[in-house]
C-alpha cells in the first residue's frame, strides 16, 4: 500500500507540473478575486459582469498602451482561507502584475495580507472593514469607503431632520456586521443618541422575533440594521408582523439596496431607508451610462457593488497605462498618484485619520418609495423627496 | 512494519527534495496545506480509526491551537510562534475536559456530543469579542516570505505526528485502543480502564490537531471562528480524509489528505485554468461522490482495502498473499 | 409581560417547525440507530421541488405537499436501498460507516442543488406569507400556525400508524429488537427502506411548510440537521410525541435565550440543552413521559 502512496504522490506531482506550463503572450494580467460560488456569489456575479463589461471597453479602446489587458478571475468561495490560496496562486503561479476584487471583509483582509507580504499592489473595491486600510500597508489601496463611513449621509440626515434620541442596532455576526455596528455606535455617541438594543445574530436565522420583541419593548426612534438581503427581508417582515414602529428603519447598505429586498420583503420594504455608496443618477460622468449598459447587456439590475467593480477596472487600466513598468513598485507608485474620475466618483488615494491609501467619497441615503429605490439625501441630489415622518399603519395596510 | 522500509525512505527523500525541485510557491503552498491535513486526518484517525471514538469535533482542537497562537500575538504581545509550543498542550487540556464529558457516551451519541461541543466553541469564539476579536478575526503578518521554512516545519510536524502514532500503536496503549474499538465491554472486563485509554488517545490526538492549528495561524496568518471552528470545513473534512484513505491504517489519512487537497484545488481552479470555468463549481461535488464511492466499495478506505484494489487491478490474483494486513 | 408572552409564542410556533424537522429523524434514528446527517439536505431537496412547482406551475406550497412528500419518500427509499443497506453487509472497521455515508449523500445533494440552481437565494411568497393573527398585541404568524397544526396532525397520524397498522407494528418491532423482529418474519431490510422513505417524506413536509416563511439556498441543510438531532435526543429516540414536545421545548428555550441572554447565543442554547440531555437524561423526555 506504500507503493500506492508513492504512485499517487508521483501522479499528483505530474498533474500539478503539467498544469503549470507557462504560456507567454503580450497581455497584462491582473488577478481578480471574487466570491463566484457560495453564499455571496450573488454579489460576486454582479461584480464579475461589471469587470467584464469594463474590460471589453478598455480593450476595444486599444488596451494598455497597445497591450491587451486580461483579468484572471479566482473564486474565493466566500472563505478567507480559500481567498488566501487564490491570491497565492495568482501571484506565484500566474504572475499577475496586480490584484483586484476582494468582496467580503474577511476575504479581503486575508488577501491584503498576502498582497502586502508579497509586495504586489492590491486594489480593494468592496471589502469594507476599516482595519484593511489602517495597517499602514503600502501595497493595499481601497476604492470604496470603509464601513464606518457608510452612514455618513445618514448622520447628517439624522441631525438635520430626524433628531432621534434612542436607537437599536441589529447586525449579523460577520466581520462586516460587527465592525459596522461598532462604528455606528461611535456615531450614536457623537450625536448623543442612546443605544438601547445592540445585538448581533447568526446570519440565516428563521425567526428574528426574539430580538425584535426586545426592540419593540424599548421602542427606539431609530432601528439600524446591518444585514444581507435575506436576513434584511425577514427582519423587516417580522418587524411588520410585530408592528414595531420606530421613527425610521435604516439599513446599513449591503442587503437593503438589492432588488431582491423588496421582492422578498414585499410591502414591509416600503419606506425603509438605507445607506448606500452609489446611485445611478449621481452626477458622475458615465454613471447612468454604466447602469443602462449593464441592464441592457445582462438583462438584470445592478447597484453599487457593480459600480465599484466597473470603476475599479478603469482605475486598474489607468494605473497600468501610467506605470513606468509592470514592476510592482512602479504600479504601486502609479496607484498612489491616481487622480481620476470614474462612474463611482473621483478616485484619489489619500491618508486621513488612521487610514492610508484610502479613497474618500461621500455616501448617500436611499429610500424604497413605491417599490423603487430613490436617492433622498443629500437633498440637492435627491431623485425624490424623502418620506418622513412615516405612518407605518398606512404603509403596511 | 515488516514491509520494506525503502518506501518510507523514498517518501521522506521525495518530500525533502520536493520544494527544491518544484520551485513554484503555489505548489509548495498546496503541499503545505496537504501536510496540514495529514496531521489533522492522522490525529482524527488515532481517536476514531484506532480507538473507535468517532469524533465530529476535531475543529475544536484545531481552533484552540490556532487561537492560542493568535492570542499569543494579540493579547500577550509575544510571537505567534509561541503558540507552536502552547497550542498542543492547551488543546490536549481542553481535550481532557471534553473527554471527561463526552466519553461517558458511546457510538453515535459520542459523535453527536462532539458536534454539539464543537458548535458551542464556535459560537463562543464568535460572541466573546473582547478575547477573540469575534468575527473580525485575527490577522498577523507571516514571519517568512519564503515558503520553505513553512514547508519543512509542516513536514516535520506531519512526520512527527505519523511517527508518534506509529509508536503509540505499537506500544501497550495501541493494543488497548484497538481492544476498546473492537469491544469496549470485553476490554473493560479484561481490566482495561476504557475511560483512561480513550482519554489518552484523545490527548495525543488533540495535541497534534492543536499543533496543526497553531501552525495554521502562523502560516495562513488569518483566522476567524468560521474558519477554524468550522463543522463542515474542518471537523467533517477530517473525517472524510480519514475515510477515503482508510481508517485504522497509518498511511490512510495522509493519502486521503493529499487526495482531498489536490482534488479540490484541481477542480476549484478548473484544472489549473486549462478546463472550462464551470468545472470549478464541481469541486465539492466530486469529492462527495468519491466519499460515497469509497464507503460503498472500499469500506476500509483506499489504503485499508489496497489488497482488494490490487486484486481487482491485476489478474494475478494469486500474488495477493496479503503481505500487509490491516493497521500496518 | 408582553415581551415574555410574545417570546414564548414565537418559540412555540418555531417549535412546530422544529418538530416537523425532527419527527422524521427520530423515526430513522429509532429504527435504524443511525444518525442521518443528510436530514437537512433532504429537506432542502423538498424545498427546491416546492420552489419549482410554485415558480413554474404556480402550485401553492400547501398543495405541493402532495407532491413533495411522495417524491421524497421515493428518494429516501432509494437512498436506503442502494446506498445505506448495502453497507450492513460490508465489513468495516468502524460501525459508523452508514453515518459517514449520509455525510457523503448530504454533500452530493447540496452540490447538485448548487449546480442546478446556483447559490442564489430563492423564495416563495404567496400572499399569506406575512399574514398574522393578533390576540391583543401578540402576533401569531399565519403560515407558522398552519405549520404547527400540520405538525400536530402528522404526529397523531404517525402515532396511530405505528400503533395500529401491521406495517407500523413491524417498524416498531424492528426498532425495539431487530433480531427478534427477524425471527418473527419481519423483512427488516424492507422495513428500513420504508422507514427511511417515511422519514424523508416527513422532513419534506417540514421543508415545504417552511418555505413560505423562510427562503432557500443550497447550504441550508446543515443547520436544520443539527436542530433535528437536538430534538431527537431531547424527545427520545423513536418517540413521535417526544419529537413534538422536544421541538417545542427547543423552540421556546431558544426564543427565551435569544430574548433574555443574547441573540448571538441562540443556537448555543440548543446545543447546551442537547449536551445536558445526552449526559443527564439519556433516553430524553421519553423516559419521563413513557411514550
Amino acid at each position: 500500500m506504500r507503493r500506492a502512496l508513492a504512485a499517487l504522490l508521483c501522479l499528483s506531482l505530474l498533474c500539478t507540473l503539467g498544469g503549470g506550463l507557462a504560456w507567454a503572450q503580450e497581455t497584462l494580467r491582473v488577478g481578480i478575486i471574487l466570491p463566484l460560488t457560495g453564499a455571496k456569489a450573488k454579489f460576486g456575479e454582479i461584480e464579475k459582469l461589471s469587470f467584464d463589461l469594463a474590460l471589453k471597453e478598455i480593450n476595444d479602446a486599444g488596451g494598455i498602451n497597445g497591450k491587451k489587458l486580461e483579468f484572471l478571475y479566482e473564486d474565493d468561495t466566500g472563505r478567507p482561507e480559500v481567498a488566501r490560496s487564490a491570491a497565492e496562486k495568482l501571484i506565484t503561479k500566474d504572475k499577475v502584475v496586480m490584484l483586484g476584487g476582494g468582496y467580503g471583509s474577511s476575504e479581503t483582509f486575508a488577501i491584503a495580507g498576502v498582497a502586502q507580504q508579497s509586495r504586489i499592489p492590491f486594489l480593494v473595491n468592496t471589502g469594507s472593514d476599516d482595519k484593511i486600510t489602517e495597517q499602514g500597508w503600502e501595497y493595499v489601496f481601497r476604492l470604496n469607503p470603509p464601513v464606518s463611513e457608510y452612514p455618513k449621509a445618514l448622520e447628517s440626515f439624522l441631525t438635520e431632520v430626524v433628531k432621534p434620541k434612542t436607537a437599536a442596532i441589529l447586525y449579523e455576526n460577520t466581520n462586516f456586521g460587527s465592525s459596522g455596528s461598532q462604528e455606528f455606535k461611535e456615531i450614536c455617541k457623537r450625536l448623543g443618541i442612546e443605544v438601547v438594543v445592540d445585538e448581533g445574530y447568526e446570519h440565516g436565522g428563521v425567526d428574528f422575533k426574539p430580538i425584535l420583541v426586545k426592540v419593540k419593548d424599548k421602542n427606539p426612534d431609530l432601528v439600524y440594521m446591518i444585514s444581507y438581503v435575506m436576513d434584511a427581508s425577514l427582519l423587516m417582515r417580522q418587524s411588520m408582523e410585530l408592528r414595531i414602529k420606530p421613527k425610521l428603519f435604516v439599513g446599513g447598505a449591503a442587503g437593503f439596496t438589492l432588488p431582491e429586498f423588496p421582492q422578498n420583503a414585499g410591502k414591509a420594504s416600503e419606506k425603509v431607508f438605507s445607506a448606500t455608496l452609489w446611485y445611478q443618477t449621481l452626477k458622475y460622468p458615465g454613471a447612468m451610462d454604466y447602469y443602462n449598459k449593464f441592464v441592457s447587456t445582462f438583462n438584470k439590475d445592478t447597484e453599487y457593488h457593480g459600480a465599484e467593480a466597473y470603476a475599479a477596472a478603469y482605475v486598474i487600466a489607468d494605473v497600468l497605462k501610467r506605470a513606468k513598468s509592470t514592476g510592482a513598485d512602479d504600479i504601486r507608485k502609479a496607484l498612489s498618484e491616481t487622480d481620476m474620475m470614474t462612474v463611482f466618483g473621483p478616485v484619489k488615494f489619500i491618508a486621513y485619520d488612521k487610514k492610508t491609501n484610502q479613497n474618500r467619497l461621500p455616501t448617500y441615503l436611499v429610500q424604497w418609495i413605491d417599490g423603487r429605490l430613490e436617492l433622498v439625501w443629500p437633498k440637492e441630489l435627491a431623485t425624490k423627496p424623502y418620506v418622513y415622518p412615516i405612518d407605518w399603519e398606512a404603509v403596511w395596510k | 512494519m515488516k514491509a520494506p522500509r525503502w518506501h518510507i525512505v523514498v517518501i521522506v527523500a521525495a518530500a525533502l527534495a520536493f520544494p527544491l525541485i518544484v520551485r513554484s510557491d503555489y505548489y509548495v503552498h498546496m503541499f503545505i496545506l496537504a501536510l496540514l491535513w495529514v496531521v489533522i486526518g492522522s490525529s482524527w484517525n488515532l481517536l476514531a480509526g484506532y480507538t473507535g471514538q468517532v469524533s465530529f469535533g476535531h475543529a475544536i482542537f484545531f481552533g484552540i491551537g490556532a487561537y492560542t497562537a493568535g492570542l499569543c500575538a494579540t493579547k500577550l504581545g509575544i510571537s505567534a510562534w509561541w503558540g507552536m509550543l502552547l497550542g498542543g498542550p492547551i488543546a490536549s487540556l481542553i481535550g481532557l475536559v471534553i473527554g471527561w464529558i463526552c466519553f461517558r457516551l458511546r457510538g453515535p451519541y459520542f459523535a453527536l456530543a462532539t458536534i454539539a461541543v464543537g458548535e458551542i466553541f464556535r459560537l463562543a469564539a464568535v460572541v466573546w469579542r473582547s478575547l477573540t476579536g469575534g468575527m473580525q478575526g485575527i490577522l498577523l503578518m507571516q514571519s517568512f516570505r519564503s515558503k520553505l521554512p513553512y514547508y519543512y516545519l509542516a513536514l516535520a510536524i506531519a512526520f512527527g505526528c505519523i511517527y508518534a502514532i506509529h509508536r503509540v500503536m505499537r506500544s501497550k496503549w495501541g493494543y488497548y485502543f484497538i481492544a476498546i474499538r473492537e469491544d469496549q465491554d470485553a476490554a473493560e472486563s479484561m481490566g482495561v480502564n476504557a475511560f483512561r485509554y480513550k482519554s489518552l488517545s484523545l490527548v495525543v490526538s488533540s495535541f497534534f490537531t492543536g499543533l496543526a492549528g497553531a501552525f495554521y495561524m502562523n502560516y495562513m496568518a488569518f483566522i476567524d471562528p468560521e474558519v477554524v471552528f468550522s463543522l463542515h470545513h474542518i471537523s467533517i473534512m477530517a473525517i472524510l480524509v480519514g475515510i477515503i484513505g482508510g481508517v485504522g491504517t497509518l498511511w490512510g489519512p495522509p493519502l486521503g489528505a493529499f487526495i482531498m487537497v489536490f482534488l479540490q484545488e484541481t477542480f476549484r481552479s478548473s484544472f489549473f485554468g486549462l478546463g472550462p470555468r464551470w468545472v470549478s463549481e464541481l469541486h465539492v461535488l466530486v469529492f462527495g461522490l468519491l466519499v460515497i464511492f469509497v464507503i460503498l466499495y472500499m469500506a476500509n478506505g483506499i489504503v485499508g482495502d489496497w489488497d482488494k484494489i490490487r486484486r481487482l487491478g491485476s489478474s494475478k490474483a494469486g500474488a495477493a498473499s496479503a503481505s500487509a494486513g490491516k493497521g500496518s | 409581560m408582553a415581551v415574555f408572552i410574545q417570546t414564548v409564542v414565537a418559540g412555540i410556533l418555531m417549535g412546530g417547525i422544529y418538530a416537523l424537522v425532527g419527527i422524521g429523524m427520530t423515526l430513522i434514528m429509532g429504527v435504524m440507530k443511525i444518525i442521518n446527517l443528510a436530514h437537512g439536505q433532504l429537506m432542502m431537496v423538498a424545498m427546491y421541488i416546492t420552489y419549482v412547482l410554485y415558480e413554474y406551475l404556480h402550485l401553492d406550497p400547501y398543495v405541493a405537499l402532495l407532491v413533495t412528500m411522495p417524491a421524497l419518500f421515493v428518494l429516501g427509499s432509494l437512498l436506503q436501498r442502494y446506498l445505506l443497506n448495502p453497507l450492513i453487509k460490508v465489513e468495516s472497521i468502524l460501525p459508523e460507516n452508514q453515518v459517514l455515508m449520509t455525510v457523503g449523500i448530504g454533500m452530493v445533494l447540496t452540490e447538485l442543488a448548487r449546480l442546478i440552481f446556483h447559490s442564489d437565494y430563492k423564495s416563495v411568497r404567496p400572499p399569506y406569507t406575512s399574514m398574522s393573527l393578533y390576540a391583543g398585541s401578540i402576533a401569531f404568524n399565519l403560515p407558522m400556525v398552519i405549520a404547527f397544526g400540520i405538525a400536530v396532525l402528522l404526529t397523531i397520524g404517525l402515532f396511530i400508524f405505528l400503533l395500529k397498522t401491521d406495517v407500523g407494528k413491524s417498524v416498531r418491532a424492528t426498532a425495539q429488537n431487530k433480531e427478534a423482529a427477524l425471527l418473527l418474519g419481519v423483512n427488516a431490510e424492507r422495513i428500513t427502506v420504508f422507514t427511511y422513505g417515511l422519514g424523508a417524506a416527513l422532513v419534506a413536509a417540514a421543508g415545504t411548510l417552511l418555505l413560505p416563511i423562510y427562503y432557500l439556498f443550497p447550504d441550508l441543510g446543515g443547520a436544520f440537521t443539527l436542530k433535528a438531532f437536538v430534538i431527537t435526543i431531547l424527545g427520545g429516540l423513536g418517540s413521535t410525541v417526544g419529537a413534538i414536545v422536544g421541538g417545542v421545548v427547543l423552540g421556546v428555550s431558544e426564543s427565551l435565550g435569544a430574548t433574555y441572554i443574547s441573540m448571538a447565543l441562540k443556537d448555543a442554547v440548543g446545543m447546551v440543552i442537547f449536551l445536558l440531555v445526552l449526559i443527564f437524561l439519556p433516553g430524553g423526555l421519553k423516559r419521563l413521559t413513557k411514550i
